[in-house]
């Protein structure tokens, strides 16, 4: 590891196929232009439980909108090769196409795992070898209600990254807590890079990647997908600008 | 004294009732759903507990509640009919039993606050009596459309001191209201006990809240063996996320005589897309917590249920009765809309008895048994709820005259 230089990394979330499948291409090449390292798919659930109002609402327009697994899968053929991909969604969507099947595809696609932020440990272990054996990743949760015997539990099989959780709460909305004590917790038991998610923006990213190996961004990227007032081509002018900004802010 | 039962059917230790069940929750979550897992496990079996939650059970709420013997029904079926009548307890129906030891429960971990969704209202105000009575603060989640239909009950919860959160995402019915009470409940995990109001939701709630209602199902079999010296042919109850049906079966499961017959919503009937039938119609998927049967579409997303009755409009279903189900221990069946309106008028006329419009699928389906079902058979009614809650929609449904 090199540290002198500093290189913390930037996961950017989108909801996928919102509005449309180009618009989502042509939105995660220009994240990946704006030093976006890591893409996360967002799969649009009728039931996002973990989500606060503004990826909610996607979720909900995206599906009035015509969303389907489908357009997951042509984004992802299409940027795969240019940027690490994962695919985020809620266990059903995934279990209702059959995990095997959806981990083959996956496979083919050029995916590099899986972010499911509605299966704990306990019910990813069925899974797990499958993934391995097809060396796909599914993403570990810490949440700051861990102790350190449940932190040790969670991170010993780790691949990818670890995705900590900034707040007791849900995306985009929350009070800052103090994270020093998990995140040595943490890394005390394994070397897989931490990033922190939730609630991170151009105002916190700095503050939040204290300690950490990145960042995860979603509701502040999501937020500008949401407003009517802009353009598609601003859109996406607006949210790589944004992704610039935080990629500077944590590495500077 | 009730004191629950280990039974055949309990989960695994992860809460898992075959591939049903489980724990399909934020990670926030989890510290949370152990403890309550571990601190159940203590009080489960536990003398002082039940102690405290019998002595509610029969000074504060009413029991035992009486196994009444339906005569002008029987005569008019030739079968021997008997209600179990929840509709009796305090607050109206079998939801109190389970939020009385839930608050409890609560209070023994030492939290402050508890937090319920509700459809109709029933478990919302059953969930606010119980915050009142142990002192604990109380906010309840309930469907923007769910508030609108059920103003008296809103009204009901208020006055008993709790807040009420109409919630505006999704469909505005139940099911947003359980996403909202979750989101609410992960914010707030470190000092909010959350009381599940059916047998559903992450594991121990299925489990335990079916140990809760299994008192129904304990007192049922000593009266009915007391009244008639044998068990009774079929027990049948309505079904929305299952827990005054598995109440009831919970004690009779055992025993081979007795059918346990679960009734879901048949809504506008089971062929077109208005209805509650997450058994007949659904497949096994994870929402809320568990893995159980649901209503969805090809792509997994969760379908909106339909019934004329808010307590039976949900997508999903406990995840022991899909474990029943695939294991034929108990059967499964659907009254429609029309079928529980004409039930909700005979028994009330028949009997001088108004039950709920959930109870009233379970009252049709009498009407649609066989024969050789009927026939100087010996069957027990749950009779979950009274209709007190649906006097202002049955007076815009039924023309009495």
């Amino acid at each position: 590891m090199n540290n002198n230089k500093i290189d913390k990394k930037l996961v950017a979330y989108i909801t996928a196929g919102f509005p449309d499948v180009d618009f989502s291409v042509d939105l995660a090449l220009s994240l990946k232009e704006a030093g976006a390292d890591i893409l996360e798919l967002g799969i649009a659930f009728s039931d996002p439980v973990a989500d606060g109002p503004i990826i909610e609402e996607a979720n909900l327009k995206s599906l009035q909108n015509g969303f389907k697994m489908q357009d997951i899968f042509e984004i992802s053929k299409k940027v795969s090769c240019s940027i690490d991909t994962y695919w985020m969604g809620y266990f059903n969507s995934f279990y209702h196409k059959g995990i095997e099947d959806i981990s083959q595809l996956a496979k083919k696609l050029g995916v590099k795992g899986f972010i499911i932020p509605d299966l704990p440990h306990e019910e990813s272990v069925p899974y797990r070898s499958m993934f391995k054996k097809l060396d796909l990743n599914l993403v570990n949760f810490v949440a700051p209600t861990d102790d350190e015997a449940r932190v040790k539990e969670v991170v010993k099989q780790s691949d990818g990254f670890i995705y900590l959780v900034a707040y007791t709460g849900i995306t985009g909305q929350g009070v800052d807590e103090d994270l020093t004590k998990i995140i040595q917790d943490i890394k005390q038991d394994s070397q897989t890079p931490v990033y922190v998610g939730f609630g991170v923006n151009e105002k916190t990213a700095k503050e939040k990647s204290k300690g950490v190996d990145g960042v995860i961004v979603g509701s502040a990227f999501v937020k500008v997908l949401l407003d009517d007032s802009l353009s598609k081509i601003q859109k996406i002018t607006k949210i790589s600008q944004i992704a610039s900004n935080i990629k500077e802010a944590i590495n500077s | 004294m009730y004191v629950p039962k280990k039974s055949k059917f309990d989960p695994d230790d992860n809460g898992h009732f075959g591939i049903y069940g489980g724990r399909y929750v934020p990670e926030t979550l989890m510290p949370t759903l152990l403890e309550l897992d571990k601190e159940y496990a203590k009080v489960r079996f536990d003398k002082n507990f039940w102690e405290e939650v019998n002595y509610y059970f029969n000074e504060y709420v009413g029991r035992p509640s009486p196994l009444y013997y339906a005569k002008n029904i029987s005569d008019e079926l030739g079968a021997k009919i008997y209600l179990k009548r929840e509709d009796l307890n305090h607050t109206g129906a079998h939801k109190i039993n389970n939020t009385i030891a839930q608050g409890l429960l609560a209070k023994r971990l030492g939290k402050k606050k508890v937090i319920a969704e509700t459809g109709a209202g029933q478990h919302g105000v059953a969930t606010a009596t119980v915050a009142a009575l142990l002192g604990l603060e109380c906010d309840v989640f309930m469907g923007e459309i769910d508030v609108k239909r059920q103003e008296l009950n809103v009204f009901r919860m208020k006055l008993l001191g709790a807040r009420v959160h109409s919630v505006k995402s999704g469909s505005k019915t139940l099911k947003d209201a359980m996403n909202e009470a979750i989101r609410y409940w992960v914010t707030n995990a470190r000092d909010t006990f959350y009381i599940i109001g059916t047998v559903a939701g992450p594991h121990p709630y299925p489990m335990m809240v079916r140990d809760f209602q299994a008192i129904i199902g304990y007192e049922a079999k000593a009266q009915i063996l007391k009244k008639e010296g044998k068990l009774p042919d079929s027990v049948i109850a309505c079904i929305g996320g299952g827990s005054n049906a598995m109440g009831i079966f919970s004690h009779f499961l055992d025993e081979d005589s007795v059918t346990c017959i679960g009734i879901e919503a048949g809504g506008k009937g089971i062929d077109t897309q208005q209805h509650g039938c997450s058994l007949a119609k659904g497949s096994p998927g994870v929402l809320h917590g568990q893995m159980s049967y649901l209503l969805q579409d090809d792509d997994g997303q969760i379908k909106e249920a339909y019934s004329i009755s808010a307590g039976l409009d949900y997508p999903g279903i406990g995840p022991e009765h899909a474990f029943l189900k695939d294991l034929k221990k108990a059967r499964y069946e659907n009254i429609t809309d029309q079928e529980a309106l004409d039930a909700f008028v005979w028994l009330s006329q028949k009997e001088g008895i108004i039950p709920a419009f959930e109870s009233s699928h379970a009252v049709a389906y009498l009407k649609k048994m066989k024969k050789e079902e009927l026939e100087n058979k010996l069957i027990i009614v749950n009779l979950s709820g009274r209709g007190d809650k649906d006097m202002v929609q049955a007076q815009t449904l039924i023309d009495i005259d």
